[in-house]
């Protein structure tokens, strides 16, 4: 039995990095610190319902077992004789990974995107038009005194976001009165009561600083409370422990942000309500945001994927951009994928452009809308598919599915996918994180390492090697092609 | 190939006092070596033709989490300067902020091989030096941002100068570094909350200790660690009218920390830090103090930041100076602090001739560099992509090398600058051996690299040859064949390997990755505790998970320290 | 005039960028240096004469020429792309960039076209029978300066963000327009003539909209100013009433927004205002 601390999660944007697992046998047997997603991933990815471990190749009409080199050789055939070929995914694996897998997009001509192009993709089209104010997630910690979450619950989608970053942290200069709160309900309960507690809120019960004890700190400032406001169409769990919530209509947010603009400069509005909020509690959450000393508002799908789409990402970014002329305010997107962040990174030092890149003209372009894989999919542009970690068919259109099984499809995962089902050539991977190494970025541009902590069956190779194996096939190929 | 022999070109290799001779430089195992075989040498015929050592840039952001925020925020910036794939090189994109690979080739095709990126967050180390490993040719390093670190600030504060040394120590390994880099001391902290602060004596808020005392306690750590450069520092005011003062303060504080006459302290993107008057109505050039002072001391070395007229990308750590330039241009605006160390911002600018005040920051940039005497003091730059992209120190050297190339920019700026500017009256040109001194040579002895920047025996094989006759050309008189000359070098060698041939990359190896292994054993132990328990408190990612392996570095070259501490 | 007649050889899979089919790059070329000329079909580069049948049709009169497309074209992308004379005449309907960044001549649609119609454009006219996608006129991604100069004229509908960053020049929408007309504009002039989905000027700085039908709302970030029996577009009036609206306030904006009374009785609170 080994004991394998500071593990990083390889799930959500959160990416905690202080997981311990227990291993025993090749196998992880025990899981601290998670929460009970992270919990579920490290303890069932393995699952032999979720996991084959041997290549597929599509011969008439069915998936038949393949060797490794038999499938590598067909993904590079398919790729090289391509026109338009979709590499997708890249969300789920490691920076080095999509290192390759973008080399490969470049030589065999194809479009690299990834999954933000359906998650924050309009966040980075409004990065773009108006730029961004925002910080690491221990700025929060130690400074923010007014958190907002606006169309994102962190309580389901990032179990730990709130207790290792904000609501239910302390730091140097901002204290929390939740820590307070949970410590003096551990006192009153049972011991079994209060763990059972604190596991919904603070599984890590050292979580409170010992700022004071350090020998040489200045004392950190007696600092107000850390404030929390939440805007989303429903009340969601998130929203029973804020503050202020607020209720906009669906589909409006756009106009309640730029009615916050409006009020944040004492202008006066011609209306009453605006998306179902009174002006009076508009002006006075926005006196709220103008007194705090450091503020921040984290978004997530529900503002990025409604209506106004982009503008209201502009409107929400344009709101904090303003506030910092009276105050200190920041911005933040509720990244999903543990590693969505580091394919944008990624693309972007290689290419110029966080993701949609077409290199079908021999450089990178970019046009989201045109040269994203939904919309590629859309217009059955393709005529081959590649797609790495990620599982399009239940979550794409309708016809973009359609259009994506038409093709010759090659899918990489660790996992049997229901687009693996479709695919015509199947090559099984390492689960990145768990079974192979690598670096990821975190939700706020912060990277960090993914452990390999057990083996991987002996035929699932790293993402990485099976990427460049291939692209080393293709360039066999095309040296034949044109010698 | 394992040896080449360069014949006949005018050899420009100031640190071993080669003025221009015509001789041979030989190559083997790509070292310069005293000579090869020349029967089984490769021969470059480099006759007519100026041989140089591979140039160095000591400033120039190229990489990291703030260049590649620069990189997403302009698509538009991108789309009108692409690099197509060919069969040595990647695509990739242009202007201001280039894609890494870009990077790579367009300073080896202007006869660059060391490149530093001055500017990088220690907890985000990991990023930058995945962005090396995709930047190809160049030797490079990066100095990480530790003015504003809270240990840092903490133990200087308590006046625990070995300990503070032990921990930059300690962080120079884990982030894979190169030299102690400082913005904005005090003021970086202080905008953690919207703040800033005000002059080198104004304290940092929260932390009671002065911009000064971080700058001098910096500077003798630098010196207790025996580092090969001095601490780089963007002075505080960076940016404002009036802050000549300020940058004046900033070098007479380390005055009397200087050893044997040698710099202790290099003032970067000197221009911007060097402005008069009380507002952008009365602006002016501040530059002649600071000309006198440094004419007459020898503890400071600076880099130019010189403008050029274009469209560019500001990025900088000084979180509220982009902010401030955010309020003046009204353009898109990036911020983005990291906790516990440092912060940074981005701002999308473009100087315009027409502007008095961006005339009058080329103007400045220009008097720095023809009016400090010693040009081992003052370096090119342009604070890439800051004052201008890194693509234009071509056009930059023919400014230096020409007094007719800077009239006629001269003839079409502001006329309010004309009148202001010093640089009409300034007839001193540049001579090869000036520009050599100030692109390759004296950048290589202030970063205190010993085997780059000249030709001797022993040297890395980095060499720029450019078709550019000083014989039969009138250097002055002919500013657009110097600036085409340096903008496509007839051949750029690495290593020994011919990596560009007439401008074109030919092959593109990867360079190395410098850092400093700073031997402190005893000191770095006690460190180490009080760091792991801290680290919970003052991070959000575990100690263990912060700094970086050095196999991560795709070749790393260590550079062995041995400091004065125990 | 010469015309010169192209039709695709075959349906298109992937995307052709056809930048090279206009007036400019044909010009005083044979009609096999024009077969020569460079398209990409995906990721291969093929000649144009290997995708289209090219025919040449000479009439007296003038020296021009004459571009004229036939079929569908729904995968061609940068026709008439940084045009400066001549016309292309499309018949059927064509892909994106259709004009992008067009400096002169003309352009007409007998049939949609999709998004980025004319975008960033700086002179000449494009007419487009059918309708139009999304981002007409518009800026690149990132860019704060789109259309600035000449007329687009739709006679159907126009998805989103029609003249986007718009600089100078005229659009004209017979139909309706998606959501964000006139978003972030400086300056020209938008005719809506049917309805709107809203939020139109949004962020605008300066310029003018006008919009005939119905909106679903006015952004709260605008005050109404007056009400306008007509307003004058291109010289020309257009009858009203019509309510003006200044904004975007929150850019400290000066544009006009021109809002039909009749269709918007929803609006009428905001006449006690005045
Ligand atoms: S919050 Fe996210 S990263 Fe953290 S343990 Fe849960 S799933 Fe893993
Ligand atoms: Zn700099």
């Amino acid at each position: 039995m080994t004991v394998v601390s500071n593990v990083t999660c390889p799930v959500c944007g959160s990416l905690c990095d202080d997981i311990e697992l227990v291993v025993e046998n090749n196998r992880i047997v025990k899981v601290r610190n998670a929460c009970a997603v992270g919990e579920a991933k490290f303890l069932g990815f393995a699952d032999p319902h979720h996991r084959r471990v041997k290549p597929l190749i599509r011969k008439n009409g069915e998936l038949v077992e393949a060797s490794l080199d038999e499938a590598i050789r067909r993904s590079a055939e398919i790729l090289a004789e391509a026109c338009y070929p979709l590499l997708y995914g890249w969300s789920s694996t490691s920076t080095e990974a999509i290192r390759v897998g973008l080399e490969l997009a470049e030589e065999v001509g194809g479009v690299a995107d990834n999954t933000s192009t359906v998650c924050h993709g309009p966040s980075i089209l409004s990065i773009q038009n108006v730029g961004i104010p925002t910080c690491t997630l221990g700025q929060i910690r130690h400074r923010a005194d007014l958190v907002i979450y606006w169309g994102s619950n962190p309580w389901n989608a990032h179990p730990r976001h709130l207790e290792r970053y904000t609501t239910f942290t302390e730091g140097r200069f901002q204290k929390s009165i939740w820590i307070r709160y949970l410590t003096k309900l551990q006192g009153l309960i049972g011991r079994k009561k209060a763990e059972r507690a604190a596991e919904l809120v603070s599984p890590r019960k050292e979580a409170m600083p010992q700022t004071e004890k350090v020998e040489g700190l200045p004392p950190p400032l007696k600092a107000e409370e850390r404030k929390m406001i939440v805007v989303d169409v429903r009340k969601t769990r998130s929203a029973e422990i804020a503050d202020y919530f607020l209720q906009v209509k669906p589909n409006m947010d756009y106009e309640l942000l730029q009615a916050f603009r409006m009020a944040i400069h004492d202008r006066e509005l011609d209306v009453d309500e605006v998306a179902g909020v009174p002006v009076e509690l508009i002006e006075e959450v926005a006196d709220v945001m103008l007194k705090c000393r450091f503020g921040m508002l984290f978004f997530g799908l529900g503002l990025t994927m409604t209506s106004a789409k982009i503008r209201n990402i502009d409107a929400a970014i344009s709101l904090v951009r303003e506030l910092n002329e009276r105050t200190k305010f920041t911005i933040m997107p509720m990244r999903g994928h543990f590693n969505v962040t580091g394919a944008n990174v990624v693309f972007t030092w290689q290419t110029g452009y966080p993701y949609a890149v077409d290199f079908s003209q021999g450089f990178p372009r970019y046009n989201p809308g045109e040269t994203s894989a939904v919309d590629i999919l859309a217009r059955g542009d393709l005529d081959a598919a590649l797609i790495v970690a990620s599982d399009p068919v239940p979550h794409f259109p309708k016809k973009a599915v359609e259009n994506l099984v038409k093709n010759p499809l090659i899918v990489i995962d660790p996992q049997v996918t229901p687009t693996s089902f479709m695919a015509d050539v199947v090559i099984p991977s390492a689960f990145v994180g768990i079974e192979t190494g690598g670096t990821a970025y975190r939700m706020d541009h912060v990277p960090l390492p993914l452990k390999k902590v057990v083996e991987p069956p002996e035929t699932c190779l790293p993402d990485e090697v099976i990427l460049r194996r291939i692209l080393k096939e293709v360039r066999r190929l095309k040296g034949m092609r044109t010698a | 190939m394992t040896s080449l022999l360069i014949k006949n070109g005018f050899v420009f290799d100031p640190l071993n006092g080669v003025n221009g001779e015509k001789m041979d430089i030989a190559v083997e195992n790509g070292k310069i070596v005293e000579k090869v075989n020349e029967a089984e040498a490769k021969i470059i015929d480099a006759s007519g033709m100026v041989v140089m050592p591979g140039g160095v840039d000591i400033h120039a952001h190229i990489v990291g989490a703030k260049v590649n925020s620069g990189r997403l925020l302009r698509p538009e910036d991108h789309v009108k300067d692409v690099e197509p794939k060919t069969p040595v090189t990647r695509s990739g994109v242009g202007y201001s902020v280039p894609s890494t690979f870009t990077t790579g080739y367009r300073y080896a095709r202007m006869g660059y091989t060391t490149v530093m990126d001055p500017a990088m967050p220690p907890l985000k180390a990991r990023h930058t030096h995945e962005e090396f490993n995709d930047t190809p040719i160049l030797d490079k390093a990066t100095y990480p941002l530790l003015g504003d670190c809270w240990f840092v600030l903490e133990y200087l504060k308590q006046d625990r100068i070995e300990e503070c040394a032990a921990y930059v120590a300690w962080m120079l390994k884990a982030t894979k570094g190169y030299a102690i880099k400082l913005v904005n001391p005090g003021g970086l902290e202080a905008w953690g909350f919207g703040g800033n602060v005000r002059d080198i004596d104004d304290p940092v808020p929260n932390f009671g200790i002065t911009p000064r005392e971080i700058v001098r306690g910096l500077c003798k750590v630098n010196t207790l660690l025996n580092l090969p450069h001095t601490i780089h520092v963007h002075t505080n005011n960076l940016g404002k009218p009036g802050n000549y003062v300020t940058t004046l303060e900033t070098m007479r504080c380390v005055e009397d920390l200087a050893r044997d006459g040698k710099p202790v302290i290099h003032i970067t993107h000197c221009q911007f830090s060097a402005f008069a008057g009380d507002d952008w109505r009365t602006f002016d050039s501040g530059t002649e103090p600071i000309i006198k002072y440094v004419n007459a001391h020898s503890h400071v070395t600076l880099d130019m930041g010189q403008v050029v007229f274009t469209d560019t990308t500001t990025m900088t750590a000084d979180g509220p100076f982009q902010f401030l330039l955010y309020e003046l241009s009204g353009n898109k605006w990036v911020n983005s602090d990291v906790e516990t160390e440092t912060c940074s911002g981005i701002v999308p600018f473009q100087y315009r001739r027409k502007s008095f005040v961006h005339s009058m920051q080329w103007s400045i940039a220009m008097e720095l560099a023809l009016l400090i005497q010693d040009p081992w003091k003052i370096f090119l730059t342009t604070d890439h992509p800051n004052a201008g992209p890194f693509t234009h120190y071509p056009r930059i050297i023919s400014w230096l090398m020409s007094r007719k190339a800077r009239e006629k920019i001269l003839e079409r700026v502001n006329k309010k600058t004309l009148r202001k500017s010093l640089v009409p009256t300034i007839d001193r040109e540049y001579t090869l051996h000036d520009i050599a001194v100030v692109t390759r040579a004296g950048q290589a002895k202030a970063l205190g690299l010993k085997s780059k920047g000249h030709l001797g025996i022993g040297a890395d094989a980095d060499i720029a040859i450019y078709a550019l006759n000083p014989e039969t050309t009138d250097l002055s008189r002919k500013p657009a064949t110097v600036r085409k000359a340096f903008e496509r070098a007839a051949y750029t060698i690495k290593d020994g390997n011919i990596v560009v041939k007439n401008g074109e990359v030919v092959n593109a190896p990867m360079g190395r990755t410098f850092w400093l292994n700073v031997d402190a054993p005893k000191a770095e132990i006690e460190i180490s505790k009080i760091l792991q328990q801290k680290f919970a408190e003052y991070y959000t990612v575990s100690y263990q998970n912060y700094p970086v392996p050095e196999d991560y570095l795709a070749v790393s070259a260590p550079i062995h320290v041995k400091a004065e501490v125990e | 005039m010469t015309i010169i007649k192209l039709a695709p050889k075959r349906a298109f899979k992937t995307p052709v960028n056809a930048q090279t089919i206009t007036p400019d790059a044909f010009q005083e070329k044979t009609m096999s240096e024009i077969a020569e000329l460079h398209v990409w079909e995906g990721n291969r580069r093929r000649k144009l004469g290997e995708l289209f049948h090219i025919s040449e049709e000479k009439t007296a009169g003038s020296e021009s020429l004459r571009i004229e497309v036939s079929g569908d074209l729904r995968k061609v992308r940068w026709i008439g792309a940084k045009m400066t004379t001549g016309e292309i005449i499309i018949n059927g309907d064509v892909g994106m960039h259709l004009g992008e960044e067009m400096e002169g001549g003309k352009i007409t649609v007998n049939g949609n076209a999709e998004a980025w119609l004319g975008s960033m454009m700086h002179g000449g006219t494009i007419e487009v029978k059918g309708n139009a996608g999304d981002y007409v006129a518009s800026a690149y991604r990132g860019s704060t300066r789109g259309m600035n100069g000449g007329k687009i004229i739709i006679h159907g509908n126009v998805g989103n963000d029609a003249g986007n960053a718009m600089r100078k020049g005229v659009i004209i929408v017979h139909g309706n327009a998606g959501q964000f007309a006139g978003v972030n504009m400086h300056d020209g002039a938008i005719l809506i003539k049917g309805n709107c989905e809203g939020r139109m000027g949004a962020d605008m700085h300066g310029g003018k909209i006008v919009v005939c039908g119905h909106v679903k709302s006015v952004l709260p970030s605008f005050t109404i100013e007056a009400v306008r029996k007509r307003v004058k577009f291109e010289g020309e009036p257009v009858e009203g009433p019509f309510y003006l609206f200044l904004g975007d306030l929150n850019t400290k904006g000066k544009g006009k927004l021109f809002i039909a009374k009749n269709p918007n009785q929803h609006l009428s609170f905001y006449e006690k205002l005045l």
